[in-house]
């Protein structure tokens, strides 16, 4: 029945306390409950307690790529503790089937003045791995370290690349069956995370199931088979890796300096000088989150400008949720002048044939003043989907052509 | 196929019920191997980038020593007639208390100096905690050597009953990791535990016959400190051939032996709450 799977939370909760003083009370209360074996029901909160992680249920089938992202203290790391086995749940229940590996700090747990080759013993005795299983993989972790001659070196004289190099190899090599890897890959150099991926992706072949947390969408848009975007400890959002980094853009904009939903519904309007809203249009009317690979994209820019603003210029960036910017424009390259602009006006731009391929992208507007001097810069003016349309493949992008035979 | 499951749940340990000691036997004895690593971890570690490396382990039980001899023969300090060269005396005595001192200090900081490592890595935390034994139980057999060269130096003869001389620490042991099992949690959410320990382990070592010798018929409250008999049985092997207070060490040996048990068990459910904390 539940045979294929690999990981299992039930409701999981996990309380902190703010505050020091009490948190050493309860500690120390928690000593003295469990050693007359009445322990207090921990799903109560206590003073100055909150939820960490909060009420976290979802079921990962063996082979499955789940990532967690969400802002700084939303509880990814605690819950990855949580399924680890570090911290125990105060709520819920959590189900593992397989050996665990987690990778939460590269290299933790390396004594600083031994050598990297005893290093490598005692860290992987602690991953569970026994002498003669190291004995066996000692050169293959060599090997993918890439630390040859600095083997009987103390690992406090070594370069952080290597360090961290050394903590992904022995982790890779005790062969777990479910990988918990937390934003460590973001350490270390291009060839390293070349690498770490490519081991990654021959421990995914044979089916490995992995959780990942990272801030970089383009990393959890390439290796995950679903999201979870995680809010104040709670699941905001569980599902397709589009949808949740979209769900977390939205909400981190909260806080920024204006709302999606603001701008569309014009709260942003009792602006003095700004930009006050984007309007995209496609060839269809009506959606205007949605577009087509090679279809034109109209986007119209209002503003206001309480005083005269002479020769504004205005700017337009399109951001992949992948992290990478895919084009931009301003009035000013483009050799298109505005004379002056004073009070309520609206500026527009037509993308022709757009070449950007299926996905989630972030409108950032911009409005300088003749010295290119910032008026206002709005960096999630707009969110709008591309999907269907012209066929892009696995390329960048899309570009307009034509064949011809001659 | 039936895969096996492993389960979180808060208390788990607790609502466990008499399976715990599988599970508490089970983690010991899967997890040898990684003791046996950590403790040569904190071997390693504690001696490199020393000139004087293992030689420190004899170091400061000989200053002691040489203190304490100091005192005795100025006559500061009167212990009575002792029928051995005091130094050796000494010797045994402080060999067998630093088990007990040494092996409490580090239980109890065992935890929370690895602190980072129990935050960041998965593994059985009451591995520190016998580990920081293992390792005092070497530099116990270090001190063994020491005894013996002591012996040819002065030139006594010691009984035969010696050969059980490691045997009869055994109890001290299991006192003194039965105590770390509480103090290294108590440490990682109170830092003044460590501090009250080692406090209170250098006065327990003047409250103790360890330096001095237990006068026969001496005080009664002196005999109810449980580490009398602990450390004086040993002792007694080397110089009577029999252990003087037979009936007080085997009570307490059953005592610490007990004790150990409770405070591994307590561990085991307490140690789930304590990460946190750290």
């Amino acid at each position: 029945m539940s045979n294929d799977l690999a990981m299992k939370a039930e409701n999981v909760g996990k309380k902190y306390c703010k505050n020091l003083a009490r948190s050493m009370m309860y500690g120390a209360m928690d000593i003295i409950s469990g050693s007359t074996g009445k322990m207090m029901d921990s799903s109560l909160l206590r003073k100055d307690e909150f939820w960490a992680v909060d009420g976290v249920s979802f079921e990962l089938k063996r082979g499955e790529v789940l990532g967690i992202i969400g802002r700084n203290g939303a509880g990814k790391t605690t819950l990855l503790k949580l399924l680890n086995g570090i911290f125990m749940p105060d709520r819920g229940a959590i189900k593992i089937w397989g050996k665990i590996g987690a990778l939460i700090q590269l290299g933790a747990g390396f004594h600083p003045m031994l050598t990297g080759k005893e290093n490598i013993y005692v860290n992987g005795a602690i991953l569970g791995m026994s002498k003669k299983e190291v004995d066996s993989k000692f050169d293959s972790i060599v090997d993918f370290a890439d630390i040859g001659d600095f083997l009987d070196t103390p690992v406090k004289n070594y370069s952080s690349g290597m360090y961290v190099r050394l903590g992904f190899a022995i982790a890779a090599h005790s062969e777990p069956e479910i990988l918990l890897i937390d934003e460590v890959l973001a350490v270390g150099d291009v060839s390293f995370r070349r690498k770490c991926f490519k081991k990654l992706g021959e421990m995914k072949e044979k089916g490995i199931t992995w959780i990942l947390i990272s801030h970089d969408m383009g990393t959890i848009k390439n290796s995950c088979d679903k999201v979870m975007f995680l809010d104040r400890g709670r699941v905001s959002y569980m599902g397709t890796a589009d949808q949740a980094i979209s769900e977390y853009y939205c909400t981190v904009s909260g806080d920024g300096t204006m709302k999606r939903s603001d701008l569309a519904a014009g709260s942003a309007a009792d602006k003095r000088t700004g930009i006050t809203g984007v309007n995209l249009t496609g060839a269809a009317n009506g959606d205007n989150k949605s577009f087509a690979t090679g279809e034109t994209i109209n986007a119209q820019i209002s503003f206001v400008s309480e005083k005269r603003i002479d020769n504004p210029v205005f700017g337009i960036q399109v951001m992949g949720m992948d992290g990478i910017f895919y084009f931009g424009t301003n009035t000013k390259i483009s050799g298109f002048h505005i004379d002056h602009v004073e009070g309520k006006g609206t500026v527009s731009i037509k993308l022709f044939d757009n070449g950007l391929k299926p996905g989630l992208y972030r409108l950032r507007v911009d409005m300088h003043d003749r010295h290119m001097g910032t008026v206002d810069l709005v960096n999630d003016a707009a969110y709008f989907s591309v999907k269907g349309g012209a066929f892009v493949g696995d390329a960048m992008f899309y570009n307009r052509h034509e064949w011809g035979l001659a | 196929m039936e895969r096996k499951v492993k389960v979180y749940i808060p208390n788990r340990t607790m609502k466990m019920g008499v399976w715990v000691w599988y599970e508490m036997f089970n983690a010991l004895v899967s997890n040898r191997e990684l003791i046996g690593r950590f403790f040569i971890r904190n071997m390693l570690g504690k001696y490199k980038q020393s000139i004087f490396g293992f030689l420190w382990i004899i170091f400061i039980p000989l200053v002691a020593i040489g203190t304490f001899t100091f005192l005795n023969k100025s006559g500061v300090m009167n212990f009575g007639a002792i029928d051995v060269p005091y130094p050796v005396f000494a010797l045994i005595g402080i060999s067998v208390w630093q088990l007990f001192s040494d092996g409490l200090s580090a239980g109890t900081e065992s935890i929370v100096q690895s602190g980072s490592m129990v935050l960041k890595i998965k593994f059985p935390i009451e591995v520190l905690v016998f580990s920081s034994m293992a390792h005092v139980i070497f530099e116990f057999t270090v001190k063994i050597a020491l005894i013996l060269i002591s012996f040819v130096v002065f030139g006594y003869k010691p009984s035969v009953w010696m050969i059980l001389f490691p045997v009869a620490v055994i109890p001290l042991m299991f006192f003194t990791l039965g105590l770390s099992m509480f103090s290294s949690l108590m440490n990682c959410v109170l830092r003044d535990t460590a501090r009250i320990i080692s406090l209170g382990v250098t006065f327990l070592l003047f409250l103790t016959p360890v330096m001095y010798p237990l006068e026969e018929g001496g005080s009664q409250i002196m005999r109810l400190n449980p580490l009398t008999a602990l450390v004086n049985a040993p002792r007694d092997l080397i110089i009577y051939g029999h252990i003087r207070h037979f009936a007080d060490y085997i009570v307490f040996s059953v005592v610490s032996v007990l004790f150990f048990f409770i405070a591994w068990r307590i561990f085991y459910i307490v140690e789930t709450k304590m990460p946190e904390r750290i």
